[in-house]
């Protein structure tokens, strides 16, 4: 039986990078930090709070997202949407992620490539 | 109004680089209140919903790392090893070197046995100051991200893979170690030898007179035993050479010792006054065989032990 612990490190490392790839993704639809935090965990990206929002600022920073303050709701909320730099990233990334899923099916199935 | 969020974003905020504070500031307060909401409405009071708010947010200052992507080590992965091999590099010497150069200018000027002290303590000092100044310098380079051009590792920095030694380090240390220990009880038995007369005084075991000359020689005829076992480690399995040197050591060592335990200089004729067995001259040749003949066996077992070896790794 494998520890429990060495399974949530080899999870986590797996799923490290997918969230920068969720986020861009759903950031298509302009979001503030909370709400954008709900929707990656109702589609089964859990992601911590504190792992989220300094990451928002760092992708905001790098240009792949572009951000808005919008004050017209009860408090005044930050949107980020995925920019233009963003989406030719993002579909760079996406792209990747379907090669490794094609590799992987393919070593299962032991298909010489 | 000092709310526990307020507690909270002021401790992350104040590691946060200030031009960006505001901002970040009013974000995560958003953020928070958003999350506390989202709690309350499903039917938590808000003074719990807070706390695991904030709990789930967790240590502030790791946050505002993350917020102000900090290094959360001192030295990292790319400068790691290049410090352990510096700092390594540097205390193997200087500290050593520093302290000998500190023990020899005391002993220059006349402090005797005292002087080892000070060069210990200087010595330690400067392993100290070494690990210090090399650690804080990459500790800057890690955080300015100085881009420092490490030379790329190559196949060729491998170094060679060590053959099967015929001379193990464990050997080569336990003998260093003996030599020390003998020049340092050869000197140290002339103060501190505890035997004592009978008004307390320091009785030295072998004659004073000896230091006029044969003392200074066999010492330097250890030193050199010292020297030769380091290049014979170093050479890495024994040869014929090193058979030779090792055989004339031998003989430098044991051929005066013998010599003066025969004619009977080696002991302190002041411990014959002090243990009257000693005062017997029957009883002073007695010993005097004792030592000659052990010397001698040690010397020849030693002599024919090391040919032996020598043959097997010359074949």
């Amino acid at each position: 039986m494998v520890s429990e612990d060495v399974l949530r490190t080899h999870l986590q490392e797996l799923r490290r990078g997918t969230v920068v790839v969720a986020s861009l993704v759903a950031l298509r639809h302009p979001d503030y930090g909370y709400a954008l935090l709900q929707r990656l965990t109702d589609h089964g990206f859990p992601v911590d709070a504190n792992t989220l929002y300094p990451l928002l600022r760092r992708l905001e920073d790098q240009g792949l997202l572009t951000s808005e303050w919008n004050t017209e709701e009860s408090r005044p909320r930050k949107f980020y949407r995925t920019s233009d730099e963003g989406e030719s990233m993002l579909n760079r990334l996406l792209d990747d992620l379907a090669a490794v899923q094609t590799s992987i099916t393919g070593l299962i199935q032991g298909v010489d490539r | 109004m000092n709310t526990l969020t307020d507690r909270y974003l002021a401790a992350t905020l104040r590691s946060v680089p200030a031009p960006r504070r505001n901002e970040i500031a009013s974000e995560l307060r958003a953020s928070i209140d958003d999350m506390i909401e989202g709690r309350t409405d499903s039917g938590q009071d808000a003074a719990t919903a807070e706390r695991e708010v904030l709990t789930e947010l967790g240590n502030p200052d790791v946050l505002a790392a993350r917020y102000a992507d900090r290094r959360l080590q001192l030295i990292g992965p790319t400068y790691y090893l290049i410090w352990l091999r510096l700092l390594k590099l540097l205390l193997t010497f200087i500290p050593a070197l520093v302290g000998t150069i500190v023990t020899v200018v005391e002993v220059a000027e006349g402090k005797g046995f005292g002087a080892i002290g000070p060069g210990v303590a200087v010595a330690m000092q400067v392993a100290v100051q070494i690990t210090f100044w090399l650690t804080l310098t990459f500790a800057i380079i890690e955080r300015t991200q100085t881009a420092v051009d490490l030379p790329e590792w190559t196949v060729d920095q491998l170094p060679v893979a060590p053959v099967r030694r015929g001379i193990p380090l464990a050997d080569t240390i336990a003998a260093v170690v003996m030599l020390v220990v003998t020049i340092g009880y050869l000197t140290l038995q002339q103060f501190q030898s505890w035997v004592r007369d009978t008004n307390g005084e320091n009785i030295p075991i072998l004659d004073p007179a000896l230091w006029s000359f044969w003392l200074p020689a066999l010492i330097v005829v250890l030193v050199a035993s010292a020297i030769f076992e380091v290049v014979k480690y170093r050479v890495g399995r024994w040869t014929w050479t090193l058979f030779g040197v090792k055989a004339l050591l031998n003989l430098a060592f044991s051929v005066p010792v013998i010599w003066l335990a025969l004619s009977d200089r080696l002991l302190n004729p002041t411990l014959a006054e002090r243990f009257s067995w000693l005062a017997d001259t029957d009883n002073r040749d007695v010993l005097g065989a004792i030592i000659v003949v052990s010397t001698a066996v040690i010397m020849i077992w030693d002599l024919v032990d090391t040919a032996i070896k020598t043959r097997r790794q010359t074949a």
